[in-house]
């Protein structure tokens, strides 16, 4: 275990270089939210409506968590790298360590969503209150609660997204099916909560690792159950431990399929 | 003791075959057609502890993909591999604390962080203990020199500075055996030969068996006293430096400068390379003509200047890859 957290503090400090390369993503985060907060503004006719069951502050500040999780999850190495690695055959240079592979890519993702969900998480607090408000109910121990939530969801964000990559050990491009997942995470539980969607395809959306990547945890933030947080707890376990199978699964096989350009 | 043992190794790889042009690229999405290349064919050669082996062949030969079964990264198609005891495939991990691998072309450093950073970083991958680590920078500092640059961040680094704190990552962890591909390659030639005094010093002073792949000749006749020679997949040569030397140095090449009006004798063993006016190359087969034969056929007071020497390496082994492989992939 040491390694790994050893290669997550080099990642780390690495880029606590680029934060100023963080930061120019908020341009892109401020107009979404914009977008956003002046849409659901007209969708909502009176104060205390209630849309899905959300109040417009809480589908405004829903909303925002979301994007910040997307954005905070945003990562070449889980998206590109891994498949650059296996096409370009630089993954021989470093499967040859006494570590676990998919491990190491997920150390060092794990390094760069730390700061980069901490800098979106801080933009998110000001813009959230400055645009609509405190948000309605929220305790400081609801966040404590659901820190480890944001944690598992971003965790099996990583692991869904280097399944698709590792693809590349069969086909040319994994970028079609990298393209596919962002953005049925982008419209089903970032930009609109499962609640909006016909009652009939709620469940299907639940059996999805959308429901614990962005949903699950924003969905906490704004109306924070013991019943809801114990079930998305669950979902985000059994969806870790299922996508870490598959996740050594596909190395494994894939391993065997390895073919180095250049010998 | 033998360290390396490889029996029967054979990969094959399926490449990806288009004919030219639009219609070849729209008739291979309707009927992909591949090749099977046989990279390594039958491969058998073992390695004994303390040696340092130059394994050495033809771009294509089959070299770094045998370097890659040897160490876990590539699945034999078919035969036995046993490093250290231990089977590559089954156990890369385990054999990954056992080995080093340099890759001259590949950088395995992180480049933002400076060597001692890095070195921290391989010993605490490599589950090395804080005071272990410490002492084993602090004794291959010294060995590599690194005094002057190990603050430095590694993409600040000469080429040169560079390689040398890749092998000294690579040994962080005590390898028994340490695995070379083109470790000089792009190098100048004094840092060449400081890399080549390093690593002969290592050999010797901490034993470590070194498996060295080179395109450079003066790697290979200052380190390696064993030689694999490798071609189209298959051992064409696995002898000694001396041996290969002794059966393929028979031949001298002797450039004499004469008085224009001297007369060259006709001796059996010699042929005449290169003749202009007094200005003679010729080689001798010394299995028929000894050279003092030859100096005694020569009027000395006709010779103004001479030079006598060993036909170079280089050229013995460019002739084994013709002879006994296939001249194409040259």
């Amino acid at each position: 275990m040491r390694k790994y957290v050893v290669i997550y503090r080099a990642v780390f400090i690495e880029n606590l270089q680029y934060t100023a390369n963080i930061m120019m993503g908020f341009i892109t985060y401020l107009i979404l939210s914009v977008v956003f907060l002046n849409l659901w503004g007209y969708m909502y006719d009176a104060p205390g409506e209630l849309i899905a069951g959300y109040t417009k502050e809480q589908m405004i500040w829903y909303v925002m968590i979301t994007e910040m999780i997307w954005f905070g999850a945003r990562s070449s190495t889980v998206r590109e790298q891994v498949a650059a690695d296996i096409r370009g055959g630089n993954i021989a240079y470093l499967i040859n360590k006494p570590y676990r592979y998919p491990f190491y890519i997920l150390a060092k993702y794990t390094g760069e969503w730390n700061i980069q969900l901490s800098m979106y998480a801080g933009l998110t607090a000001v813009v959230g209150c400055m645009m609509v408000g405190a948000l309605p109910n929220f305790h400081w121990s609801t966040l404590a609660a659901v820190v480890p939530c944001i944690v598992l969801g971003m965790t099996i964000h990583a692991v869904f997204k280097i399944c698709i990559s590792m693809l590349s050990f069969w086909i040319e491009d994994a970028k079609p099916f990298q393209w596919l997942y962002d953005k049925l995470i982008l419209v089903v539980g970032t930009i609109f909560p499962v609640e909006i969607f016909p009652a009939a395809v709620q469940p299907v959306l639940k059996l999805t690792p959308i429901y614990t990547v962005c949903y699950g945890p924003a969905k906490l933030i704004v109306d924070f159950s013991v019943e809801k947080y114990l079930e998305i707890l669950l979902a985000q376990v059994l969806y870790l431990a299922f996508g870490s199978v598959i996740l050594l699964w596909i190395y494994e096989r894939g391993g065997r399929k390895l073919y180095v350009n250049g010998g | 003791m033998k360290v390396i043992e490889a029996e029967d190794l054979s990969k094959n790889f399926r490449v990806k075959r288009k004919e030219k042009g639009m219609r070849g690229s729209i008739r291979s999405i309707f009927h992909p057609q591949t090749e099977e290349i046989c990279a390594v064919d039958s491969v058998s050669f073992g390695v004994e502890e303390g040696e340092i082996l130059a394994f050495i062949g033809p771009n294509g030969a089959g070299k770094s993909t045998t370097i890659k079964m040897l160490t876990g990264i590539l699945y034999p198609d078919s035969g036995h591999v046993e490093v250290l005891g231990i089977d590559p495939v089954r156990k890369r991990r385990q054999l990954a604390y056992q080995i080093g691998t340099v890759f001259g072309q590949k950088e395995q450093l992180w480049t933002h962080l400076t060597p001692y950073d890095n070195f921290r970083f391989f010993g605490a991958i490599y589950d090395l203990d804080n005071d272990a680590a410490e002492s084993r920078i602090a004794e291959l500092a010294e060995i590599f020199e690194l005094g002057a640059f190990i603050n430095t961040p590694v993409r600040n680094l000469s080429l040169g500075q560079r390689i040398r704190c890749e092998i000294v990552a690579s040994l962080i962890h005590r390898p028994k055996v340490l695995f070379l591909d083109e470790p000089t390659i792009g190098l100048d030639p004094v840092v060449k030969e400081n890399i080549r005094v390093l690593i002969k010093q290592m050999n010797r002073e901490l034993h470590t068996t070194i498996f060295l792949t080179s395109h450079d000749i003066g790697d290979i006749e200052k380190l390696c006293k064993r030689i694999v020679i490798v071609n189209a997949g298959q051992i064409v040569l696995d002898d000694s430096m001396e041996h290969l030397k002794y059966h393929y140095l028979n031949k001298k090449i002797v450039e004499v400068k004469l008085q224009e009006e001297a007369l060259w004798p006709p001796m059996e063993g010699i042929t005449i390379l290169k003749k202009k006016g007094g200005n003679i190359k010729f080689e001798v087969d010394t299995a028929i003509l000894k050279i003092n034969d030859v100096l005694r056929g020569i009027n000395a007071e006709h010779i103004q200047d001479i030079n006598i020497s060993n036909i170079p390496l280089e050229n013995i082994i460019m002739e084994i890859y013709r002879t006994e492989g296939r001249a194409d992939r040259l």
